[in-house]
């Protein structure tokens, strides 16, 4: 049994789940990259140890490095978080190896579900539906994977074999266009997971991401926490998140039934600890397995929020080997939750990262809104992670109070220093296939633009431009005062230049 | 001090009269401004009704954003203005471009060669930044020259990596 528990992450996941260590009343150690030194997981951890450089392959994912602190610090277990090694069956095994626990799934389950291929062909064989594709067939060549394309029929996606996250993944339409973003998606997948391999999946129309979170114990308890809405995507990144599903809706039935289904795909790869099961779900509410994701999802949250059970504190407690505390009979889904990621993207340029520091935020409170983040004032956001910076969730008893109080929170939300794509979210928001909750997997990059969402909007033009001008009034006016100063000592340049230094 | 504001297509004329007062158009109005905490975050009572807003400058333009709109803002005074009408001569369609880097990041390859001629839309630089790559494109069809980077090489923002001309 542990009591010191390592976290081989940084951001806003490094910091929520040494939170939960915390409420436990465990040790923590943080590892960090010469980057994040100043990162707050640092400041939360009682302990922190340097890494190495900040690439993520110098540091983050220094496997080595991080078994060889937890033995120096004492720590008796790893929670990966997640991206970097929290799906890599050979670190899990490695921490097994090196006797510390890994808060997470067994090796073999990561290794099963990981090479998403495989994954297809298990949970097929469990009577759960796939989606078409070249799946069990291992690591193929390019000419292979072109002739099978038309066998699958356009349009269709490469996905990275070790993937997620959407990193390795292309949209093809033709066969012309594939050897291209072959060679595209497989030095995306090399680059981010280490691993080039891809295979082939029909790309399904007018379909939705629907999710179901599931907890698994030692004891051969499997129960599901409902589902996750999670079709508002961009490039196969997700944006916001929403539990329940405004699609599943009021069919209990159809609730009941994936949540069964994911239960049995789990169980068919002897599941433990958290994991999603992810699937697509058409117009006509038929599903399909699409990947089960072996960590803790980003969008954990907003099933905390309506089922009430902390997560990363049960993915704890069933590393420890305790008991689940609930049974599926007495989890509940109360009220509605809506997460929206938050990530330094300039919407109005094509959400291209944005990187700097951050010089101010100004942080939504009041009831019902949580905010899992690892920035704050004063922080630098490195072109070396990815871009999201902050995840702004809260809770309303119907999903129309969820909405209003997302977009009073989102109004509160100020970060000052780099772009956000906060816009992006108001728009939302504000969108009436948003409200009325028809949108699919398509919705933002067919349906969606900045330019036309803000058109039909009731704008104050006059206001900001009032705003303006006031602003550059008052900037012009301290550049004068400034200058007026130096009558008397410096000369007039050295003024220009010092305000000059000091506008950078 | 007087200034015009220009945002889309509409142009106000504003007038600072003294610090509690401004003349929007030929109206009135009670201004009471403040930067919160020494931050590009300004609090603006117009009136007696409250906003909020986020601003800050990005190149010739003030970025407003208010109430989950953001609104570029060309501020001018007269003289300013006066002298951009008289320098609007038309620039050449055929200017050299130089690609710029749009945010910091890692050159993954450059797919095209010096000298080489190269369409509008042909993929000029992968750059990799957040953990994704991303293809920078030509604008303009034209030729590859005086390149700056190679593949490995650390970018900061707005660094030039090519020309195209």
């Amino acid at each position: 049994m542990f009591n010191k528990v390592l976290i081989a992450n940084r951001g806003e996941i490094a910091v929520r789940i040494i939170r939960a260590c915390r409420e436990l009343g465990m040790q923590t150690v943080a590892v960090y990259s010469e980057a994040d030194r100043q990162a707050l997981h640092i400041r939360y951890a009682d302990e922190a140890y340097l890494l190495g450089p900040a690439p993520s392959r110098e540091s983050y994912l220094r496997g080595d490095k991080i078994i060889d602190i937890a033995r120096k610090s004492g720590a008796k277990a790893i929670h990966p978080g997640y991206g970097f090694l929290a799906e890599r069956a050979d670190f899990a095994q490695a921490c097994l190896d090196a006797k510390l626990a890994f808060i997470g799934p067994k090796p073999s389950s990561i290794a099963a579900m990981g090479d998403k291929a495989v994954a297809r062909a298990m949970v097929a064989r469990a009577g759960v539906p796939v989606v078409l594709g070249t799946e069990g067939e291992g690591s193929l060549r390019d000419e292979e994977l072109l002739g099978m394309a038309s066998q699958i029929g356009f349009p269709l996606l490469i996905k990275a074999t070790a993937g997620g996250g959407g990193k390795g993944m292309r949209e093809v339409h033709n066969l012309e266009a594939m050897p291209a973003l072959l060679l595209s998606a497989r030095r995306e997948a090399e680059s981010s997971f280490g691993d080039g391999n891809v295979y082939l999946e029909k790309l399904l129309e007018g379909v939705r991401h629907i999710e179901i979170q599931i907890l698994a114990d030692t004891h051969g308890n499997v129960i599901h926490l409902g589902e996750r809405e999670c079709s508002i995507q961009r490039r196969h990144q997700k944006l916001l998140e929403e539990s329940p599903s405004p699609f599943v809706g009021e069919d209990e039935e159809l609730r009941q039934n994936i949540g069964h289904v994911a239960v049995r795909a789990a169980r068919a790869v002897g599941y433990v600890n958290a994991g999603t099961i992810e699937f697509l779900v058409d117009k006509d509410k038929n599903y399909y397995f699409l990947e089960m994701n072996t960590r803790l999802q980003v969008e954990h949250t907003v099933t905390e929020m309506v089922t009430g059970v902390d997560i990363v504190k049960e993915q704890i407690r069933i590393a420890r080997g305790r008991q689940l505390r609930y049974t599926q009979d007495n989890v509940h889904q109360n009220g509605w939750a809506i997460e929206c990621r938050i990530n330094a993207e300039d919407p109005y340029y094509n959400f291209m990262p944005s990187t700097g520091m951050i010089s101010n935020i100004l942080l939504p409170t009041g009831p019902g809104v949580r905010v899992d983040t690892g920035v704050y004032p004063g922080f630098e956001i490195f072109p070396y992670y990815d871009s999201l910076i902050s995840k702004l969730i809260v809770w309303g008893e119907v999903r129309a109070e969820a909405i209003m109080r997302m977009r009073r929170a989102l109004e509160e939300y100020k970060i000052v220093g780099v772009r956000t794509n906060i816009p992006f979210h108001q728009n939302l928001m504000d969108s009436t296939r948003f409200l009325a909750g028809q949108y699919d997997t398509r919705f933002v990059e067919e349906r969606f633009s900045m330019e036309s969402a803000e058109e039909g909007k009731d704008t104050l033009p006059q206001i900001a431009a009032i705003l303006a001008t006031l602003v550059a009034h008052q900037q012009t006016q301290r550049a004068a005062h400034i200058i007026q100063r130096n009558e008397r000592d410096t000369s007039n340049w050295k003024w220009i230049s010092r305000w000059e230094r000091m506008q950078r | 001090m007087r200034y015009i504001a220009t945002i889309g297509k509409h142009q106000y004329l504003i007038e600072i009269v003294d610090e509690h007062n401004i003349l929007v158009d030929g109206v009135t109005y009670r201004v009471d401004f403040e930067s919160i905490s020494e931050q590009p975050v300004y609090s603006l009572l117009l009136d007696g009704q409250s906003f909020e807003s986020y601003v800050y400058p990005d190149e010739d333009y003030w970025q407003v954003l208010l109430r989950g709109v953001l609104y570029p803002a060309l501020i001018e005074d007269e003289r300013e203005k006066r002298l951009r009408s008289s320098a609007r001569s038309s620039i050449s369609e055929r200017e050299e471009y130089h690609m710029k880097a749009p945010m910091p990041g890692l050159v993954v390859s450059l797919p095209v060669m010096e000298g080489q001629a190269v369409a509008k839309g042909d993929v000029l630089v992968i750059l990799e930044s957040m953990k994704m790559q991303n293809e920078l494109k030509s604008p303009r069809a034209g030729t590859v020259a005086r390149m700056r980077v190679k593949a490995g090489d650390s970018v900061e923002l707005k660094q030039t990596l090519l020309s195209v001309i």
